[in-house]
C-alpha cells in the first residue's frame, strides 16, 4: 500500500490514548528499584530496599510459602484442564457419541455464559461437599470453570487434523484409542502447549476463587497475599513495596507471555476476561 | 464395534461431564432453588431445629396468640415422670425421698414451683431444710423455652404437654414459627427487591456501567485495530503489546497499579498538585472521578479483546480491495468508512454482544478498586449480589437474597448466550464424524 497519509498524528493520538498504560507499567518497574522525594515522581535514589521482602519475612510475611502454593495451584490446573480437555475435545470432535450435538451446544453455552454469576451456587456446592476452605476445592472449581473453554479450544485443534491420518491408523488395525494416543495427540501438541500455558497463567492470576471459597484456610496464594499486603488504607502504605511484591508475583507470567506470545495470541481471541 | 467406540467416547467425556455437572449444573440448580428461600448465616445452610426463644414468644404475643398460652409457654412446669426421676437421681436427690415421690406423685404435674414444693413437703422423708427441697424440685422442672427439638412433631408434642387446652392450629402455628432453619418464602426475595428503593439505583448504575464501558471497549478496540493495521510493523507491535499487558496482568496487581495512579500522593495527585488543579483521591473522592476510574479500569482490559478480534478480521479483508480503492484515489478515511467498517460488521456485533454479557456479570475490578463507593454510587448488580451473599461485613450473609439477585443474572446470561449461539451460526461448527466406528 502507498503511504498516502502521515503517520505522526496517529502516533500522537495513540500515544495520548495509551499514556495511562505506558505510565503505569513504566513506573511499575522503575518504582521497585528507586526512591523519589515526597511530592515528586522523579526518582533520585537507586535501592534494593523494596525487594527486601524476598529475604526478610518481617516486612510482609513469608512470601515463599504462597509462591509454592500458587505454583502447585497453577500446575494442578494445567494437569486437570489438559487431561480432561484433550479427551473430551477428541470425543466431541471425532467420536460417535449419543447426544453429541447436545453436548457440544452445552459446552458452547457454558463457554459464553459468565461463570462468575455462579459463585454463590459454587459456594453452596463446596459447603455441602465439605470442600469449602480447602485448596483441592478451589482447584477443582477453577479447573471446571475453565473446562468449556479448554474443551472448545481442543475441539478446534482436533478438527484441523486430517481424517486421513486416523483412517490410515484404523486401516492398519489400530484401535481408536491407540490412534488417538499415538497418531492424533502428537498432531495437536501446539494446541496442548497453548492451552497448558493459558491454564497456567489463568491459575497463577486467579484471585476471586481462593479469596471467596477459602477465606480462612491455612494456605495463601500470591494473589490473596498481594491483596492483603497492598492495602493503601494501612497507615504505613508504600506503593513502592506493593509494586515490588506485585512485580515479583507477575514476573513468571510476563516471561511466559513474552516467550509464547504468538501462540497465546490465537487463544486470547477466545479469552474469558471481559 | 459401534458400541465399543461409543464406550470410548463416553469414557472420554465422562470426566468432563462429572466436573461440569458438579460445578456448572449444580450451582445453577442451587442458585435457582435457594433464590426462593430465606437462607442466611443465621439459618444455616443445612436444616435447622425447632426452638422457642424469648424473642419468638414476644413476637407470638404481638401476632395475636392468646396471652395465656404465651405465659404458659414462658413458664416452666413440674412433672413427675420416669425421665425426670432419673434426672433427679443423677442430681443427687436422696434415694428414699425419690422413692416416695415416685410412689405417691408419679404421673402428676404442677403448674408452678410453689404447688410442687407444698406437695413435696407433705411427704414423710422430705429434707428438713427448705433449700434442699427447692434444690430437689429443679430436676423435675420441664421448660420448653430454649430447648431444641429436632423435629416439628416433637415440638408440637412438647407444646401440647405444656398447654394441653391450646387449639391444634395454634400449636402447629407456634411449632412452625419456632423453626430455625431456612424456609421457602416463594417470591419473597424478589418482592423485597422490587420494594427496595436502592434497586432502581443499582439497575441504573449497571446500565450506565455496561453501556459506557462497552462503548469505550468497542471504539478504542476499533481505533487500535485500524491504526495498528496501517502503521509500520515496529510501531504497531509496540502498541498492541502495550494494550495486551492489562489482559495478562493479574487483576490484583492491576488494581494496585490503578490505585497508585489515582490515590492520594499517587501519580495524578502529584501532577494535579503541581498544576494547581484539585488534588484528591480520585478513585474514592468524588462520584464522577470514581465512575471514570472504573470505566477506564475495565475499558483498558476490555479494549484489547476488540483489538485482537478486529485485527484478525482486518487481515482477512482481501488486500486487493484496498489497492483498487487507492488506484481510484480513495483517502484512508474513505477506505475505512467504505471498505473496512462494512466488513467488520460481524466482528463488531460479536464483540458487542459477548462483552455485554461479561460486563453485566463482572465485578472483580470494581470490587478491588472503588468497591462500589463512594457510598454505593458505583455499585452494580453483580457486585451487590456478591456482597449480599458472600462479602457482608455485618456478618449475616444472606445467601437466599444473593441467590435471587444472581438468578436474574444467570437467567439473563443463559438467554443471551443461547441467543448468541443462534446468531453466530452454530450449525456450521458441528461436523459429523467421518469414521463410523
Amino acid at each position: 500500500m502507498t503511504r498516502n497519509f502521515s503517520a505522526w498524528p496517529i502516533y500522537a493520538l495513540l500515544g495520548i490514548l495509551s499514556a495511562p498504560l505506558a505510565i503505569m507499567y513504566l513506573f511499575l518497574v522503575i518504582d521497585t528499584f528507586t526512591n523519589a522525594p515526597p511530592g515528586s515522581l522523579i526518582p533520585n535514589e537507586f535501592t534494593f530496599h523494596h525487594w527486601r521482602f524476598l529475604w526478610d519475612p518481617t516486612v510482609t510475611g513469608d512470601v515463599w510459602g504462597p509462591t509454592l502454593t500458587t505454583f502447585l495451584f497453577a500446575t494442578s490446573m494445567v494437569v486437570i484442564v489438559l487431561a480432561i480437555s484433550s479427551t473430551a475435545g477428541y470425543a466431541i470432535s471425532r467420536l460417535n457419541l449419543p447426544f453429541r450435538r447436545f453436548f457440544l451446544s452445552g459446552i458452547m453455552v457454558m463457554h459464553a455464559f459468565p461463570s462468575v454469576t455462579l459463585i454463590i451456587g459454587v459456594f453452596l456446592v463446596l459447603q455441602y461437599a465439605g470442600l469449602y476452605n480447602t485448596l483441592i476445592g478451589v482447584i477443582l472449581v477453577k479447573a471446571s470453570l475453565m473446562l468449556p473453554f479448554g474443551v472448545w479450544i481442543m475441539k478446534g485443534f482436533y478438527d484441523q487434523v486430517p481424517w486421513e491420518i486416523e483412517m490410515a491408523g484404523v486401516q492398519d488395525g489400530a484401535s481408536r484409542f491407540t490412534v488417538w494416543r499415538r497418531l492424533i495427540l502428537p498432531q495437536v501438541t501446539p494446541g496442548l502447549l497453548s492451552l497448558g500455558i493459558f491454564a497456567f497463567i489463568d491459575g497463577w492470576s486467579e484471585f476471586m476463587l481462593p479469596r471467596i471459597l477459602a477465606p480462612s484456610a491455612n494456605f495463601q496464594v500470591l494473589s490473596t497475599y498481594l491483596n492483603v499486603v497492598s492495602d493503601p488504607n494501612s497507615t504505613t502504605y508504600n506503593f513502592n513495596l506493593f509494586k515490588s511484591v506485585g512485580l515479583y508475583y507477575t514476573l513468571p507470567i510476563l516471561v511466559l507471555f513474552v516467550v509464547f506470545q504468538n501462540r497465546l495470541m490465537n487463544i486470547f481471541g477466545g479469552g474469558t476476561k471481559g | 464395534m459401534r458400541t465399543r467406540t461409543c464406550l470410548l467416547g463416553l469414557a472420554f467425556v465422562s470426566p468432563a461431564l462429572a466436573l461440569l455437572f458438579a460445578f456448572f449444573l449444580m450451582p445453577v440448580v442451587l442458585t435457582t432453588v435457594f433464590a426462593f428461600t430465606n437462607m442466611s448465616t443465621s439459618t444455616g445452610i443445612t436444616g435447622g431445629s425447632h426452638v422457642i426463644t424469648g424473642n419468638l414468644l414476644r413476637d407470638l404475643g404481638n401476632a395475636g396468640v392468646d396471652d395465656d398460652i404465651v405465659a404458659a409457654l414462658s413458664e416452666g412446669s413440674f412433672s413427675v415422670t420416669p425421665e425426670t426421676l432419673a434426672a433427679a437421681a443423677e442430681a443427687g436427690v436422696e434415694p428414699r425421698f425419690l422413692g416416695e415421690i415416685e410412689s405417691s406423685l408419679m404421673g402428676q404435674s404442677f403448674e408452678d414451683a410453689r404447688s410442687f414444693e407444698s406437695a413435696l413437703k407433705a411427704l414423710p422423708s422430705r429434707p428438713t431444710r427448705i433449700r434442699d427441697i427447692k434444690l430437689a424440685t429443679e430436676p423435675f422442672e420441664r421448660s420448653i423455652l430454649n430447648t431444641r427439638y429436632s423435629s416439628r412433631a416433637a415440638m408440637e408434642t412438647a407444646i401440647a404437654s405444656m398447654v394441653p387446652d391450646a387449639p391444634v392450629d395454634t400449636v402447629s402455628a407456634i411449632a412452625e414459627a419456632s423453626y430455625t432453619g431456612w424456609r421457602w418464602i416463594d417470591g419473597g426475595n424478589f418482592q423485597t427487591l422490587l420494594d427496595r428503593p436502592e434497586t432502581i439505583r443499582i439497575v441504573l448504575n449497571t446500565v450506565f456501567y455496561v453501556a459506557a464501558t462497552l462503548a469505550f471497549n468497542v471504539f478504542v478496540g476499533l481505533f487500535l485495530a485500524i491504526t495498528t493495521f496501517y502503521l509500520p510493523k515496529t510501531g504497531a507491535g509496540f502498541f498492541s503489546v502495550l494494550w495486551l499487558l492489562p489482559r495478562i496482568t493479574p487483576v490484583v496487581l492491576y488494581a494496585v497499579m490503578w490505585k497508585w495512579f489515582t490515590w492520594d500522593n499517587g501519580f495524578l495527585y502529584v501532577i494535579a498538585e503541581q498544576l494547581g488543579l484539585p488534588a484528591f483521591n480520585y478513585m474514592k473522592g468524588s462520584v464522577p472521578t470514581a465512575w471514570a476510574t472504573i470505566i477506564l479500569v475495565n475499558g483498558f482490559v476490555g479494549a484489547s479483546f476488540g483489538m485482537i478480534l478486529f485485527s484478525g478480521a482486518l487481515r482477512a479483508i482481501p488486500v486487493q480491495q484496498l489497492w483498487a480503492s487507492e488506484v481510484d484515489g480513495a483517502s484512508r478515511w474513505q477506505q475505512i468508512r467504505r471498505i473496512i467498517l462494512p466488513q467488520l460488521r460481524w466482528p463488531i456485533l460479536f464483540v458487542t454482544s459477548y462483552q455485554t454479557l461479561s460486563l453485566l456479570s463482572s465485578y472483580e475490578q470494581i470490587w478491588l478498586t472503588t468497591n462500589g463507593g463512594p457510598g454505593s454510587t458505583t455499585t452494580v448488580w453483580a457486585l451487590e449480589a456478591f456482597n449480599t451473599a458472600l462479602n457482608n461485613y455485618t456478618g449475616n450473609l444472606e445467601y437466599g437474597m444473593g441467590a435471587a439477585m444472581a438468578l436474574i443474572l444467570v437467567a439473563v446470561g443463559l438467554i443471551l448466550s443461547i441467543l448468541y449461539l443462534r446468531m453466530f451460526r452454530f450449525d456450521e461448527l458441528v461436523n459429523k464424524p467421518r469414521i463410523e466406528f
